[in-house]
């Protein structure tokens, strides 16, 4: 049995008359990853800064759990990276990690080799000794991620950390993650659903401040992925209207057709895929692909996000 | 103790990569030097720009070496105070606008610390601009114009500091509210100046800070000593020590710019 590090009870939060996190509840066990997924304007970033003690909360508790009793100040034990961390552009690399891993804590032996490691770990050994204000957008993001990662963090809370990335920084960032998540809990917010189901095996869904739907990654798939056909078929008129027809065949529960592709959710993918070929076949309409699979997660999220 | 020396020795990394140890102190030095000089050369400068008609002569009386000093602390009311409060007005504000603030404080720092390195930066850049410009205009004063009364001389730096000391303290404390750059630096130069402008229509028992420039200008001048120096200094401290509370209150209220 895991032990929960982080309780969040009925959280919320509002400026002036708008409510923007509206009493969440949520907890996050020792040693996992967990994705707080939802459109952009949901109250994501807001949450976020409430649990690293950023923003007050309005009502609402959130308890950090060390050895199973709950710490009055959360900050020793949180590392935070900002959505597009912003530095001082005249520091170097190496003395800003020395300079938050000495705030954090550290004394200054600990925090010189700290800061070794760390820039080694990001990646950024050569790099540590030039002005920040030449970084790229990836390497800030990483020297971003070794500032919060420095003083070994009990949870790390990350906002956005591959949204702004190019695809190169991207994966140097998830490659990371995926090293880190093995020593420490991760909780990160995101809106690139593919990425959270590569680190993360909990997932929180918000929508306009209220969770819309939370639990282990397996769990929701097998509760909520359904069977999906995906089809595509040639441009010609014929095939057009067999994609139309094809939609309302009995066994199709719900479809969703653009242009020459259509996505169908069925009761059973293997009869009704083998109905759709020998129709097709019969017809002599020529279907370009057929993929017989579940929904994914953003099909989830999509249908979570406009219910 | 020890994050209060970390918040000061980033600050001074700061304000030495960007320079500011060098022009501020700089340009007080000039300002106080071109004060002496400028009076000891005048009548050069006259003749020389050449536009006055012939056989006509002025004679200027040669300005007493006190009467230099005071005209000096007229320059560093004006200049001065402006590259004062332009040099420090985003000290708070620009670490709460760019987001650095933002991973600074998800760490476990404290904001008293945070805010009092940001006023002793203020205090060190502040007292060793003026250190060297008065001093500048003093050995200049005494080589070209004449004697300085030493203890008087020394009083009038005294309660100017203090003045400056002020201004910087409101512009931190402004700094700390607003997030405007120019509207920072307005609100404090405005401040300043009225409170300097009010010291002629105020009574002399409401010990404004603004008397402060003032007084010190009449210990340089004046041949009866002037009153109320204690009372405003006093209220000036008290102030400074207002203004720093609300300003690390408001730093951990307002940690990043939402």
């Amino acid at each position: 049995m895991t032990r929960t590090l982080l309780q969040v009870r009925d959280l919320s939060k509002r400026f002036r008359e708008r409510e923007v996190v509206k009493g969440i509840t949520f907890s996050i066990a020792e040693g996992s990853c967990a994705a707080l997924l939802g459109p952009n304007g949901a109250g994501k970033t807001t949450t976020i800064r409430m649990l690293t003690g950023l923003l007050q909360p309005s009502g609402g508790s959130i308890k950090l759990l060390i050895n199973g009793s709950p710490t009055t100040d959360r900050r020793p034990y949180i590392g935070f990276l900002p959505q597009m961390p912003v530095f001082y552009p005249w520091m170097t690399g190496a003395e800003f990690l020395l300079y938050a891993g000495e705030l954090a804590g550290l004394t200054n032996r600990e925090a010189k080799r700290e800061t070794g490691e760390w820039l080694e770990a990001v990646g950024l050994r050569d790099e540590g000794k030039r002005r920040i204000g030449g970084y790229s957008g990836g390497m800030k993001q990483r020297l971003g991620l070794a500032q919060a990662l420095i003083h070994r963090p009990k949870l790390l809370i990350l906002d956005e950390p591959v949204s702004a990335l190019d695809p190169t920084g991207r994966k140097d960032v998830l490659t990371l993650l995926q090293r880190i998540r093995r020593e420490t809990t991760v909780l990160f917010s995101t809106h690139v659903l593919h990425d959270a189901e590569e680190i993360c095996d909990e997932i929180l869904m918000i929508r306009s401040g209220a969770i819309a739907l939370q639990g282990s990654l397996e769990h929701v798939r097998r509760t909520h992925s359904e069977p999906v056909i995906r089809l595509e078929v040639g441009e010609d008129e014929a095939s057009r209207s067999w994609l139309t027809a094809a939609c309302s065949k009995n066994f199709v529960i719900h479809s969703e057709v653009s242009g020459r592709r259509a996505k169908l959710r069925v009761e059973n993918v293997e009869q009704a895929s083998l109905a759709l070929m020998a129709d097709a076949a019969s017809r002599r309409i020529m279907i370009r692909s057929l993929e017989a699979g579940r929904s994914t997660l953003e099909d989830l999220f999509l249908k979570v996000v406009q219910s | 103790m020890r994050q209060f020396l970390l918040f000061f020795r980033k600050e001074m990394l700061e304000m030495g990569r960007s320079f500011k140890w060098l022009w501020v102190p700089l340009v007080f030095l000039m300002l106080g030097i071109m004060q002496p000089v400028v009076t000891r050369f005048m009548p050069v400068i006259l003749e020389s720009s050449g536009n006055m008609p012939k056989g006509m002569t002025i004679t200027i009386d040669p300005p007493s070496g006190m009467e230099v000093m005071a005209q000096t602390l007229g320059q560093f009311n004006s200049v001065g105070l402006m590259i004062l409060v332009l040099s420090i007005m985003t000290l708070i504000s620009g670490e709460r606008q760019s987001g650095v603030s933002q991973m600074i404080f998800a760490k476990p720092v404290s904001y008293l610390s945070y805010a009092a390195a940001k006023w002793a930066i203020m205090l060190s850049l502040v007292t060793a601009s003026f250190v060297l410009g008065y001093a500048g205009a003093w050995y200049y004063t005494v080589q070209m114009i004449g004697s300085v009364e030493t203890a008087a001389a020394l009083k009038a730096a005294l309660l100017y500091m203090l003045w400056l000391w002020f201004t910087g303290s409101l512009t931190l404390f402004m700094s700390s509210l607003m997030n405007s750059a120019a509207g920072i630096a307005f609100v404090s130069l405005g401040a300043a100046i009225l409170l300097s402008m009010a010291s002629t229509w105020l009574p002399r028992y409401a010990y404004s800070p603004g008397f402060l420039p003032e007084i010190s200008v009449q210990w340089l001048q004046a041949s009866e000593k002037p009153t109320g120096d204690l009372g405003a200094a006093i209220l000036c401290l008290m102030c400074m020590i207002f203004f720093f509370m609300i300003a690390a209150y408001q730093v951990k209220i307002r940690k990043s710019n939402v």
